[in-house]
């Protein structure tokens, strides 16, 4: 085993354009928003998001431009917050593909 | 079910993956890059296959990982460990860093083994303003509306400008 304790910074700079990202939790629920938002900061482009249920951690790369497909069985935030919206801006403005597998 | 199937096919390491349950869904004829019908070999009988998925990263959020990558998900997992399986390589953000003594002392709730993970990013409050059980149970509601507000109005990138300044 060796130590891969890193900055965000240092891992952000892992991710290309265009690459296939798996995004865990579910929905509202333990989704790994803070990073997705670096990410997004950082500005990726044409990532591909996957997930069951991708929730507000592939729903800021959506709504941010990094996206331009997703893959999901569910892709909300369930309750009073609804759809994901920057995922279904992304569909009713052509820029994403939506893959749903249910 | 398509979904989890995709992401077994890739796990296991198979092309793609037979699921059931899809007849009568237009989703098979609309998007042939995911969905296939083909023959069993065995028997001849129809079958619905998804294609398998490969992330390059799978990127998980976890309340305790230590610092070889070691992670442990207390309360429900979803289709994390899944996901990490899938994927070529996994980025861990963890609510707190642990001794490996912790996954020592039950190693089988460790979720997800160091040797899938690529990076582990300390990142207390990683899931906000969503939920990470038992660390903070109530959805952040000032956070969702104001992400919700930055998408509808068009104003992403002072959104991401706030929430980032200071943090990294």
């Amino acid at each position: 085993m060796f130590k891969k304790v890193m900055s965000m910074a240092d891992a952000v700079d892992l991710i290309q354009d265009g690459q296939l990202l798996g995004i865990g939790g579910n929905a509202l629920h333990r989704s790994p928003v803070v990073f997705t938002q670096a990410l997004a900061k950082a500005g990726r482009k044409d990532l591909k998001v996957c997930a069951a249920a991708p929730g507000m951690g592939a729903d800021v790369l959506c709504a941010a431009g990094c996206a331009d497909t997703a893959y999901f069985g569910f892709f909300g935030f369930e309750n009073e917050y609804g759809l994901a919206a920057g995922f279904r801006k992304g569909c009713q403005e052509g820029k994403i593909k939506a893959i749903e597998g249910s | 079910m398509a979904m989890i199937n995709a992401l077994r096919g890739g796990a296991y390491g198979v092309p793609f993956m037979p699921v059931p349950g899809l007849w009568g869904s237009d989703l098979i004829e609309q998007r042939p890059e995911f969905f296939r019908v083909m023959q069993s070999p065995f028997t001849g009988e129809k079958v619905v296959c998804v294609k398998s998925l490969n992330p390059d990263y799978s990127i998980i959020h976890v309340q305790e990982a230590d610092e070889y990558g070691n992670c442990r998900i207390l309360g429900p997992s979803f289709q994390d460990a899944l996901l990490a399986r899938a994927a070529k390589k996994t980025i861990v953000t963890t609510e707190r860093l642990v001794g490996t003594y912790r996954m020592q002392e039950e190693p089988k709730l460790t979720t997800v083994p160091h040797f899938l993970v690529e990076a582990v990013v300390v990142v207390p409050g990683g899931a906000k303003p969503g939920i990470c059980y038992p660390e903070y149970q109530k959805v952040d509601d000032a956070g969702m509306k104001a992400y919700t507000k930055a998408v509808k109005g068009g104003t992403m990138d002072e959104y991401l400008a706030g929430v980032t300044e200071g943090r990294f």
